[in-house]
């Protein structure tokens, strides 16, 4: 990662192929512990926004169906 | 021409044979109607053979003749009903009866049918009829135009049909005369004005079925050069299955029937809704099977102890903190241990290089007044005052007399 974006500017494949990222770091265990709490914080926020997407389609189709349906 | 014989006095076969050869011939030449059975032209030949059979008795013979009699006849097929000019002849040499043919020619409908030969074939060498120039027909035409003519059941065929399976189709329908001297002008003018419709997405030319006569207008050349030049597909639907006028050849589909025309020009409404309930439904279980895949992944991901318990990341190092300090302490532990030993060792060194143990035997150190420690009976004179250290205190005394020990020089008895 040379440059972050912004947590808001990330697509969903974006967000989980860095939370897998963080992950994998984590569990390395050669982080600084520092470093440790601050990727932590980071894998949290990584992992709200797949959450979010997620919830978002599967409403967006509920909704499609049923306009479809009524 | 009576002949005398009897079984005593027959005939030679020879006179009888010329006789009625005779006779045979004398009927001359004669204008004949049948049917064409058996044409079979042999390449490279002057004589050809053909059988000729009557139209309705079964009375067939064999008609030998020119090359050039059969070609001057134009394009003969099999079935077709001729008129021939016909001579009879019996052949001495076989007795066999045959007639020769000097003029032969199609009659009636078989001319027409000629004549539609002719014209088939030469619009054919045009290629009018190649497969490659055919155009497909649209999916979905905008509009539909028909030629046909007014309250024909053609019309109501092609109407109804179409409508029940797309029943938003919209036609441009063009009248014309579907039969008659005016006909195929009619339809010509018709397909190219519908033709210009920009709207118009395929033309269908639908007619019932009818005699000869009535189609014939339909294998008409300038009309199928007119349906050839246009830019619209054109869909042939004339008379019934069997019926193959040449529009049916120049068009770019051929339908058996005007009912079979409408399944060609649209789709059918209910089997297309299907197939789109088909391929909504397909998308949509796609569409979540991959969202649940995805979820599942995420769930996985959260679940992993760093993520789900960052504390264990802490107590790792705390738990190697834990270790160093352990290490630290031992490691100060053994040096310390080290020096002590050492240091022990040092004081004892120490202690027994110290004079008090000899103080604690009962010996006891001299010093003068001055402080100046006497190691030697010289350095002290008689009456001189003198200190001497015990291990529990001093001792001042007065030098009473001196006597040094057995020594081999004398100078130290100097006074």
């Amino acid at each position: 990662m040379s440059t972050p974006k912004q947590a808001t500017e990330l697509s969903y494949e974006e967000a989980r192929d860095q939370l897998v990222g963080v992950v994998r770091e984590l569990e390395s265990g050669s982080v600084p512990l520092s470093e440790a709490m601050r990727l932590w914080e980071r894998g949290e926020v990584l992992a709200a926004i797949c959450q979010r997407w997620l919830d978002g389609a599967r409403a967006t189709i509920e909704r499609a169906k049923s306009v479809q349906a009524g | 021409m009576p002949l005398e014989s009897s079984p005593e006095q027959p005939q030679p076969l020879r006179v009888v044979v010329n006789a009625l050869k005779d006779y045979v011939e004398r009927t001359g030449a004669i204008w004949v109607e049948g049917q064409v059975i058996q044409l079979t032209r042999r390449a490279g030949q002057v004589t050809q053979f053909l059988t000729l059979r009557d139209k309705l008795a079964e009375v067939s013979v064999k008609i030998s003749t020119t090359t050039a009699v059969l070609d001057a006849a134009g394009p003969l097929v099999e079935g077709q009903v001729v008129t021939a000019w016909v001579r009879p002849t019996l052949w001495s040499r076989s007795g066999s009866l045959t007639f020769e043919c000097r003029d032969i020619r199609p009659s009636g409908e078989g001319r027409l049918l000629a004549h539609l030969e002719q014209t088939k074939r030469a619009l054919q060498a045009e290629g009018l009829f190649a497969s490659e120039l055919k155009k497909p027909l649209p999916f979905l035409p905008r509009r539909i135009g028909l030629v046909t003519a007014e309250a024909s059941a053609a019309e109501r065929d092609v109407i109804e049909n179409v409508r029940r399976r797309w029943p938003a189709a919209v036609f441009e329908i063009r009248y014309a005369l579907m039969q008659g001297a005016n006909c195929a002008l009619d339809v010509a003018d018709a397909v190219a004005v519908l033709d210009k419709h920009p709207e118009v997405d395929v033309i269908v030319i639908a007619r019932g079925g009818g005699s000869l006569e009535d189609l014939l207008p339909f294998s008409d050349a300038g009309l199928a050069r007119a349906v050839f030049a246009a830019r619209t597909p054109v869909v042939s639907a004339i008379g019934h299955e069997t019926d193959t006028p040449i529009l049916d050849l120049v068009a770019d589909v051929r339908a058996s029937t005007p009912t079979d025309a409408a399944k060609r020009v649209v789709p059918d409404a209910a089997a297309e809704a299907e197939r789109v309930a088909q391929a909504r439904l397909r998308s949509e279980q796609a569409i979540l099977g991959r969202l649940a895949s995805e979820q599942r992944q995420l769930d996985a991901l959260r679940s992993r102890p760093v993520l789900r318990d960052p504390s264990a990341t802490i107590d790792i190092a705390a738990q190697r903190l834990h270790d160093l300090a352990g290490r630290l302490g031992r490691a100060i532990g053994v040096r310390l241990d080290g020096e002590a030993d050492t240091l022990t060792h040092t004081i004892a060194r120490v202690r027994a290089l110290s004079p008090q143990a000899t103080l604690q035997r009962g010996y006891a150190i001299l010093s003068t007044a001055d402080g100046v420690t006497i190691t030697s009976v010289t350095d002290v004179m008689p009456d001189e005052t003198i200190v001497a250290r015990l291990l529990d205190g001093e001792i001042a005394a007065a030098v009473i007399d001196v006597e040094p020990a057995d020594q081999p020089s004398d100078e130290n008895e100097e006074p």
